[in-house]
């Protein structure tokens, strides 16, 4: 059997390696797919102060720690049983939507910008962020760094430290914000709506005026009919802080909507002998295995599930966004994954319309930011949508608040049984007996896990470049053929 | 002359703590003005933002190389990456990369970059301890910043 191993996956938060197999014809025989688990969080946790848990969980990922810092917040709110106060809830999603313009910013420009405005045949030392920049223009990467760092401003003044907010408190917020820095964020957002229009622009230039890759994204090879999640508010649109987690089936009919507390009524976890990873699927319809449809229980909680399990946007420049993204696809809901890049968009669009909400709610300088917890701690569930996917901190403590037992959903977990199909899917449609296997075809194959962004063991800083990405290529006895590699000049 | 002086990893990450163990070290033995320490656990074009504006940077973070012994002590600079210049690195974008962003885009950028690696042995267990070898190069790699920093600012 000839073995193809991609190590790791470049463009990725932490490392992963997938190892596809081929049959002696040059077929696609079978693909695996391994990370390198982090171990032993929930001990870790164990008899520390359940208050101490928004600092500690967000060191678990160095790119979405204030995703952790949030739900961790929400879930001592259940669990001291108090109720932010209005302010404090508005503070909070500022600057939960802040983080939001951040964090898919970076992802379009860096991670998925360099295989749609270079193209996917682009040779691997343009296929970059610096690629992108000399084509796109200065002016406009200069906005992507100047958003970036407002908004890091904002975070900062709102959450108290730079990256690792320290603001978030049982029932409300340590601090709140004067006019003055409530002024300068209301500009920041307002120049993050028109940053987000652009990026919309840029899509909608050099990926849908462009036929080829429209077809790439309606193509079988990056489609899947999966059920669909995301928190939606009271009027079922798209919520990243707060609400229910509703679940639309593969027709886009609801499936079942749930409050933080039940997730476990809903939420199963499936083990394979060839990984670590556990493989999250919905316990009422069942693990079916890696198989797509209305009887398999894998769904996927991506910015387009998002989209999907929502009845649209609760803003209105991203809702008219999210028409037209219909309405040029086909309808709801939405089975290319290729598409996800575009619902991240609109996501921004709307985090940034969202952000300007905010800044100008006569409430958001109201200095009643907290209810002090008077019941005695016994369990909570906090859920907010992370960036990578739909977020769960569960903690259960003894009368004191100190931590018994501990257990997290991160986001990029829902998505691995989906995001291993989508692997095996385009390696089985691209690699065929006979066919060259150029890097260009191996960047399609990457193409199709790319939109999930996933977070694997994050928040490890070994020295950046010792793992480029390699293909090798191994005769049926397992001797070396042929070894690609990117990225080394 | 700016300088900064900036751990990098995680710190409840076992090994992977060790610079912003060093760092935080370093910041309790210095008092300088000219000089800033910082630490981080972010990556990629948050390093940007963390160097952006310095003359001249040193940084400590945690390595694992292929047949290093743990507690082992590099002293490089990002010539010794430059291999890895066109390629996006797991964590968005690498610090070469990040790099090339600032001067592209007309940033202030520090003009000698320093990197003080220290190999690690466990960087997938919860942790806040180094584990022994690693432990001890912490002194270690303290002095050679301190030494490089005194010879920098006389």
């Amino acid at each position: 059997m000839k073995k193809i191993m991609i190590d790791p996956i470049t463009r990725l938060e932490g490392h992963g390696k997938i190892a596809i197999f081929l049959n002696d014809d040059g077929g696609v025989a079978n693909v695996y797919f391994q990370v390198p688990e982090l171990r032993g969080f929930e001990k870790f946790s164990e008899g520390r102060p359940a208050e101490d848990m928004p600092q500690i969980t967000q060191r678990i990922c160095g790119v979405c720690p204030e995703a952790h810092h949030m739900a961790s917040t929400k879930a001592l709110d259940d669990l001291f049983h108090a109720e932010p106060t209005s302010t404090a809830k508005k503070l909070r999603e500022l600057l939960y939507s802040s983080f939001y313009v951040t964090d898919h910013t970076t992802h379009f420009y860096i991670l998925a910008g360099p295989d749609f405005v270079m193209g996917p045949d682009a040779a691997p030392a343009e296929r970059n962020i610096l690629g992108v920049i000399a084509k796109v223009g200065l002016e406009l990467g200069g906005a992507v760094i100047r958003t970036r760092h407002e908004n890091h401003w904002v975070i900062q003044t709102i959450g108290g430290r730079p990256i690792h907010p320290c603001f978030g408190l049982p029932g409300g917020v340590s601090k709140a914000i004067n006019e003055e820095e409530r002024a300068k964020i209301e500009e920041i957002a307002k120049a993050s709506v028109e940053f987000a229009k652009l990026s919309l622009k840029v899509f909608n230039d050099v990926v849908l005026k462009n036929k080829e890759y429209l077809d790439m994204i309606l193509s079988d090879t990056f489609t899947h009919r999966t059920y669909y999640m995301g928190l939606v508010d009271k009027n079922n649109k798209v919520n990243f802080y707060d609400g229910k987690v509703r679940v639309v089936d593969p027709e886009g009919k609801e499936f079942c909507k749930y409050a933080p507390r039940e997730y476990l009524e809903h939420i199963a976890e499936h083990v394979e002998p060839w990984t670590y990873l556990k493989f999250p699927y919905l316990k009422k319809v069942g693990w079916k295995g890696f198989v797509d449809g209305k009887d398999s229980g894998v769904y996927r909680a991506t910015p387009l599930s998002r989209l999907n399990a929502a009845d649209g946007m609760a803003t209105p420049l991203a809702q008219e966004e999210y028409e037209k993204m219909y309405s040029t696809l086909g309808g709801k809901p939405i089975h290319h994954t290729l598409a996800t890049h575009w619902a991240r968009l609109i996501e921004l669009l709307y985090a940034a319309e969202r952000m300007l909400e905010l800044s100008r709610d006569p409430e958001i300088t109201s200095p009643n930011i907290r209810n002090i917890p008077t019941a005695t701690p016994d369990e909570g569930v906090g859920i907010v949508e992370a960036p990578r996917g739909t977020l769960t901190h569960h903690y259960i403590t003894d009368e004191k608040g100190v931590i018994k037992k501990c257990n997290l959903i991160v986001g990029t977990t829902n998505n691995y049984a989906a995001f291993y199909m989508s692997v095996k899917r385009a390696a089985e449609d691209l690699i065929k007996p006979g066919k060259k296997i150029t890097e260009g075809l191996l960047n399609r194959i990457e193409m199709a896990w790319r939109p999930y962004d996933l977070c694997l063991a994050c928040a490890t800083h070994a020295l950046p470049g010792q793992l480029p990405l390699e293909v090798v290529i191994y005769d049926a006895q397992g001797n070396e053929l042929q070894r690609l590699s990117q990225g080394i000049s | 002359m700016k300088t900064l002086v900036l751990g990098l990893g995680n710190p409840i990450l076992s090994d992977d703590s060790v610079g912003i163990k060093a760092a935080q070290e370093i910041g309790k033995r210095l008092n300088n003005p000219q000089i800033t320490v910082a630490e981080t656990s972010a990556a990629g074009l948050s390093l940007l933002d963390s160097i952006a504006g310095y003359d001249k940077a040193i940084i400590i973070d945690a390595v694992q190389t292929k047949n290093g012994k743990a507690g082992q002590i590099y002293r490089m600079g990002p010539e010794d990456f430059s291999y890895t210049k066109r390629f996006s690195s797991p964590h968005q974008i690498n610090l070469i990369t990040a790099l090339e962003v600032g001067k592209m885009l007309g940033l202030v950028m520090p003009q000698k970059i320093t990197i003080f690696a220290v190999e690690a042995k466990n960087v997938t267990n919860f942790g806040e301890q180094c584990t022994p070898k690693v432990e001890q190069a912490i002194p270690k790699v303290v002095e050679m910043v301190l030494q490089e920093l005194n010879a920098e600012n006389p």
